[in-house]
C-alpha cells in the first residue's frame, strides 16, 4: 500500500530567514523506494523519471560510451515485438534518457492513460534488456547518430573537452562514447554493467504534472522491475586547477573557432551557489548587444553552461568566434572575474544580475521533464526536493559581498578548450 | 532625422490610458476567461499556478508583406521587432526589459498574423503586460531600433534560409495566385526599400487594441489585466474590424512546378485543405499531418529506412483555406518521393482498428506534448483566434475541449475520407536547387 509521508525541511544552506514556503512535493513510499510527486493538475500530461545510480563513473577503463549503451539497448529491446520505444509511442507516450556523470535517467511522459499503458511495457524492458548482437547493433546506430548531432555544435563539443579536463576518471568521459570506443563493447559488457549497477535500492522516481494514480503505478511498475540490491554512491574526483590556464585545442567541421572556459563551480546546496547564478548571469550577458529578441545561440556571442547536475559542479562560458574575436572575449572576461573578485559589484549592477538571475533559475524548470530533473537532480545530491524553490528566494538575498567572494574562490582559475575549424574549412 | 525627435512625436501621437479592469482580482485563484476590454483588446486568460514561468503575447492580424502593393515580405517581423528595440519615451526597450527580467522575448510573423511574445517569471507579469501594450498600442519607432531590427530580421532569415521553412514559404506561391500566403513571409530584397517611416506607417495600422489579442497563459493572475494600455480613441468594441488581409486566392488551374534556388535543395508539396470552420475535417488532416510525418515514427520515416532524406509534414489551420504542405530535403531526396507519394496515397484507404488507435493515442499526445510551456500554450490559443476560431484551440479544455472531443471522433472511414477529398488531387510542387558558385569576376 502506498503510503503519503512529509516532505523533509529545506536544506538549512539555502533556507531563508521566514517561514519557509509550504513544501510542493511530497514523497510516496514504492516499497523500499521513492518517488517525489511534484503534481501540476492543469497538466493534460503526466511524467515519471526514474533515477539509477548507474552514470559516466560506473564504467570501467576502456568502457566509454558503456552507461549509454546500456540505457540505449532499454530502449531497443523489443516488447511486443517492436522496439520499446515504438511501442510506448503507440501508446501514447514517450520515452527518453539521460546519462550523466553519477545517474542515467528514464523519462516516461503521456496521457495518464498513455502512461498506464506504456509503463508496464518499460518495466518488462527493464526487467530484462536485450543485449543480444542485433540489439546491441542497434543501440549502437542511435548512439553514434546523438554523437554526430552532438558534434556538430562547438558548445557541446567546448563542454566535452572541459569535463574530461576537470573530473577525473569515468566521470568526465564523454556521455555517449564515441565510435571507436562503443565498437569495443561487448553484449557481455553491457550485460554486466547492468546487472551490477541497475539495482532497485539505489533508484527513485520524480513524478511531474497530472500525478495520481497512473503515476504512482508507473513508478512503482520501473522500481520494482529493477534487481533488488545497492550499491554506494562513488565520489566524484577533480583535477585542482594550475596557476596557468590548461589549454586544449581540438579542430572539428565548425565554421567559426569557439572558445570554451571550464571553472569549478559551487554545486547544487552550496551557499555559494546563489551567487554563482549572479555572476553566471553577469557573464552571459557581458558580450551582448541590444537585441530586438532573445537570439539563438548561434547568434550570441557568450553563453554558459552550468553543470550543477554533478557534484562537484563544473560552469563553462563559450564564446562563439564568429561573433567576438576569441582572444579579445577571453581578455575582457579575465579582467571582468578579476575586477569582480578585487572589489564589490555597485548596487546598481548587483540588482540587475540578481533579477536575471532569478528570472532565468525560475525559467529553467517550465516542461515536465526539466521539472523532473530539478526534483530529481535535488534529490540525488542528498538535498529537499523543494530546492530549487529555495534558491529562486536565495538569489534574491545575494549580497555585493557573496558574489566577490565566489569570484575570488571560484572564478579565477580556469581551463581553455579551444574548438578549431579544420584545415580545409574557410 | 534624429530618432528621438521621431520617437517623441509618435510617442505623444496617441495618449495611453490604463484599462482599469479585472484588478479587484488581485491574487485569487484565476478562472480561464476569454473576454475584451473596454479599449477593445481581446483576451484569453489561460492560468496554471503550478507552473514556473508565465507567458504573455500579443497577437495581430496583418499581413506578413504589409498593405502596400507590390508586398514586402518581411515586413510585419521587422516592424513587431523595431518596436521591441526601439526605446519608448518611458524608458527601456521591450527587448532589454524581458532579457533583465531573465525572460525571453520572441517575434513571429505568420502570412496572416504576427506575435509577439514573453516568457517571464510570474511576478514580472504585470510590467511585462503594461509594457508590451504600452509599446504596441501607440508604437515608437526609432532609428536605433529599426538598426537593430533590421539585423534581428536577417539573421533570422538566414536560419530560416536553411531549414524546411524555405520551402514551406515558398509553396504559398505555388498554391496561392496572390495574397499574403503567396507572398511569404520570408524577407526578399523588396525589404531593403522599406524605411523607418514604412515601419511606422505599417506599425500604426496593425498595432491597434481593437486588432490585438493578448494572452496570458501559466502562472498568471488577472490582475495583470489591469496594467493593459489602451490607446484612446480607437476603435470601440463592437465595432466593425477593418479588413486587415486580404484573403488568399487560390491557385484554379494546374501549373507547372515553380523552381527556386536557395541555401537547401529539395522538392515541397501542397494541397490546399479545409477551412477552420470544419472542425472535423481539419483535426483529421492534423492526425493525418502526424501519421504520416512524424519524426522517427511516422509512416514515411519509417519507409525511409537508412536513407539520406528528411521529410517534414504539417496542416496549417489557417482561416481559409488550410493548407497541407510537405517539404523533402537531403541527398536521397529523389530517393524519397515515391515513398511520399506511396504514403499519401494509402492514406485514402482505411486503416485496421488496431493500428488507427495505436495512431491517435499517438497523435493526441504528441500535441498535447508540444504545449507543455506557458509560450506554447499561447501560441496555439493566439493562432487558433486569430484564425477565426479559439474555441477549437487544442490547448481550450484539455482533452474534453472540442479539439480533443473531436480527435476521439476520428474514424478510420473519416480519416479516409479527408485524405481522400484533400489530398487526392495532385499537388502544387515547388523544386529548391542549391544555388551554384558566383561566376569569377572577369580578369580587370
Amino acid at each position: 500500500m502506498i503510503a503519503v509521508l512529509a516532505a523533509a525541511a529545506l536544506g538549512a544552506a539555502l533556507a531563508a530567514p521566514a517561514a519557509a514556503p509550504a513544501p510542493r512535493t511530497t514523497v510516496v513510499d514504492l516499497g523500499g523506494a521513492r518517488a517525489y510527486v511534484h503534481a501540476d493538475q492543469a497538466s493534460p500530461l503526466a511524467a515519471v523519471e526514474l533515477f539509477v545510480r548507474a552514470g559516466l563513473n560506473r564504467q570501467a577503463a576502456g568502457q566509454s560510451g558503456l552507461a549509454a549503451l546500456v540505457a540505449e539497448s532499454v530502449l531497443h529491446t523489443p516488447v511486443d515485438g517492436i522496439p520499446l520505444a515504438d511501442a510506448v509511442d503507440a501508446r501514447g507516450a514517450s520515452i527518453g534518457y539521460v546519462v550523466s556523470a553519477q545517474h542515467v535517467r528514464f523519462f516516461l511522459e503521456g496521457t495518464p492513460a498513455g502512461l498506464a499503458a506504456a509503463a508496464p511495457l518499460v518495466a518488462r524492458a527493464l526487467a530484462a534488456p536485450a543485449f543480444d548482437p542485433a540489439s546491441a547493433a542497434a543501440a549502437r546506430i542511435a548512439l553514434a547518430e546523438r554523437s554526430a548531432d552532438e558534434d556538430g555544435d562547438p558548445r557541446f563539443v567546448g563542454l566535452q573537452m572541459l569535463r574530461g579536463s576537470y573530473y577525473r576518471g569515468p566521470a568526465g568521459l564523454p556521455a555517449l562514447g564515441d565510435p571507436g570506443s562503443l565498437g569495443a563493447l561487448t553484449p557481455a559488457d553491457a550485460k554486466a554493467f547492468f546487472a551490477r549497477w541497475y539495482l532497485r535500492g539505489d533508484a527513485f522516481v520524480a513524478a511531474v504534472g497530472q500525478t495520481g494514480d497512473a503515476t504512482d503505478a508507473a513508478g512503482l511498475a520501473l522500481v520494482k522491475a529493477l534487481a533488488p540490491g545497492t550499491a554506494p554512491a562513488a565520489v566524484i574526483a577533480t583535477r585542482p586547477f594550475g596557476v596557468e590556464s590548461r589549454r586544449i585545442v581540438t579542430h572539428r567541421d565548425v565554421g567559426a573557432p569557439y572558445v570554451a572556459l571550464g571553472f569549478a563551480a559551487p554545486s547544487l546546496g552550496d551557499r555559494d551557489f546563489p551567487a554563482a547564478l549572479v555572476l553566471r548571469a553577469l557573464l552571459s550577458g557581458v558580450f551582448e548587444r541590444p537585441g530586438a529578441t532573445t537570439q539563438p545561440p548561434v547568434f550570441r556571442a557568450a553563453g554558459t553552461i552550468y553543470g550543477y547536475d554533478t557534484a562537484p559542479a563544473q560552469l563553462v562560458l563559450w564564446i562563439n568566434g564568429s561573433r567576438l574575436d576569441p582572444e579579445q572575449g577571453l581578455t575582457e572576461v579575465d579582467t571582468l572575474l578579476k575586477r569582480a573578485a578585487a572589489k564589490p559589484l555597485a548596487a546598481s549592477v548587483l540588482g540587475r544580475y540578481k533579477e536575471t538571475a532569478r528570472g532565468a533559475w525560475t525559467l529553467e524548470t517550465v516542461s515536465l521533464d526539466q521539472r523532473a530533473f530539478a526534483v530529481g537532480n535535488a534529490v540525488a545530491h542528498g538535498l529537499d526536493a523543494d530546492v530549487t524553490d529555495a534558491v529562486g528566494a536565495a538569489i534574491a538575498r545575494v549580497t555585493a559581498a557573496d558574489v566577490q567572494r565566489v569570484a575570488k574562490k571560484y572564478f579565477q582559475r580556469f581551463d581553455v578548450a579551444l574548438v578549431m575549424p579544420r584545415a580545409n574549412e574557410n | 532625422m534624429s530618432g528621438f525627435s521621431t520617437s517623441l512625436r509618435a510617442a505623444v501621437s496617441a495618449a495611453l490610458l490604463v484599462c482599469g479592469v479585472a484588478g479587484a482580482a488581485g491574487a485569487q485563484a484565476v478562472a480561464p476567461a476569454t473576454a475584451t476590454l473596454p479599449g477593445g483588446v481581446m483576451y484569453e486568460i489561460r492560468p496554471d499556478p503550478a507552473q514556473s514561468g508565465a507567458a504573455v503575447a500579443l497577437w495581430f492580424r496583418a499581413p506578413a508583406g504589409g498593405f502596400a502593393e507590390p508586398a514586402a515580405p518581411g515586413l510585419s517581423r521587422l516592424a513587431a521587432a523595431t518596436v521591441s528595440a526601439s526605446a519608448p519615451i518611458s524608458g527601456t526597450p521591450l527587448a532589454q526589459l524581458v532579457e533583465r527580467f531573465g525572460g525571453r522575448l520572441g517575434v513571429a510573423a505568420y502570412p496572416d498574423s504576427v506575435a509577439i511574445t514573453a516568457l517571464v517569471p510570474p511576478d514580472r507579469v504585470a510590467q511585462t503586460v503594461r509594457a508590451m501594450t504600452a509599446d504596441y498600442f501607440a508604437p515608437v519607432v526609432t532609428a536605433p531600433g529599426f538598426a537593430v531590427a533590421q539585423r534581428d530580421v536577417g539573421e533570422d532569415a538566414l536560419l530560416r534560409s536553411v531549414e524546411p521553412d524555405a520551402i514551406e514559404d515558398a509553396l504559398g506561391a505555388a498554391l496561392f495566385a496572390s495574397g499574403p500566403f503567396h507572398d511569404g513571409t520570408i524577407p526578399t530584397a523588396k525589404l531593403g526599400d522599406v524605411t523607418v517611416e514604412g515601419v511606422r506607417a505599417f506599425a500604426e495600422r496593425a498595432f491597434r487594441p481593437a486588432n490585438a489579442i493578448l494572452i496570458l497563459a501559466g502562472n498568471v493572475d488577472a490582475a495583470a489585466l489591469g496594467s493593459v494600455a489602451a490607446r484612446s480613441g480607437d476603435t470601440a468594441p463592437g465595432a466593425p474590424e477593418p479588413a486587415l488581409t486580404p484573403a488568399p486566392a487560390p491557385r484554379t488551374a494546374e501549373t507547372e512546378p515553380l523552381r527556386r534556388t536557395g541555401v537547401v535543395s529539395g522538392t515541397g508539396l501542397g494541397w490546399l485543405g479545409p477551412p477552420i470552420a470544419d472542425e472535423r475535417a481539419a483535426t483529421a488532416m492534423d492526425f493525418l499531418a502526424d501519421l504520416l510525418f512524424a519524426p522517427k515514427s511516422g509512416t514515411v520515416a519509417r519507409a525511409l529506412g537508412g536513407r539520406k532524406a528528411t521529410v517534414t509534414g504539417k496542416f496549417v489551420t489557417y482561416h481559409d483555406p488550410g493548407v497541407f504542405l510537405v517539404t523533402i530535403t537531403g541527398d536521397d531526396a529523389a530517393a524519397a518521393r515515391p515513398i511520399v507519394d506511396k504514403a499519401v496515397a494509402a492514406a485514402a484507404v482505411p486503416m485496421s482498428a488496431a493500428a488507427f488507435e495505436a495512431a491517435r493515442a499517438a497523435f493526441v499526445y504528441r500535441l498535447l506534448a508540444a504545449m507543455e510551456s506557458p509560450s506554447e500554450v499561447a501560441d496555439t490559443y493566439g493562432w487558433y483566434a486569430v484564425e477565426g476560431d479559439p474555441a477549437y484551440a487544442p490547448a481550450e479544455g484539455g482533452l474534453g475541449g472540442r479539439y480533443f472531443s473531436l480527435a476521439a471522433a476520428l474514424t478510420p472511414a473519416s480519416v479516409a475520407q479527408s485524405a481522400a477529398r484533400y489530398l487526392g488531387a495532385p499537388p502544387a510542387v515547388v523544386t529548391f536547387a542549391k544555388r551554384g558558385p558566383a561566376p569569377p569576376k572577369a580578369p580587370a
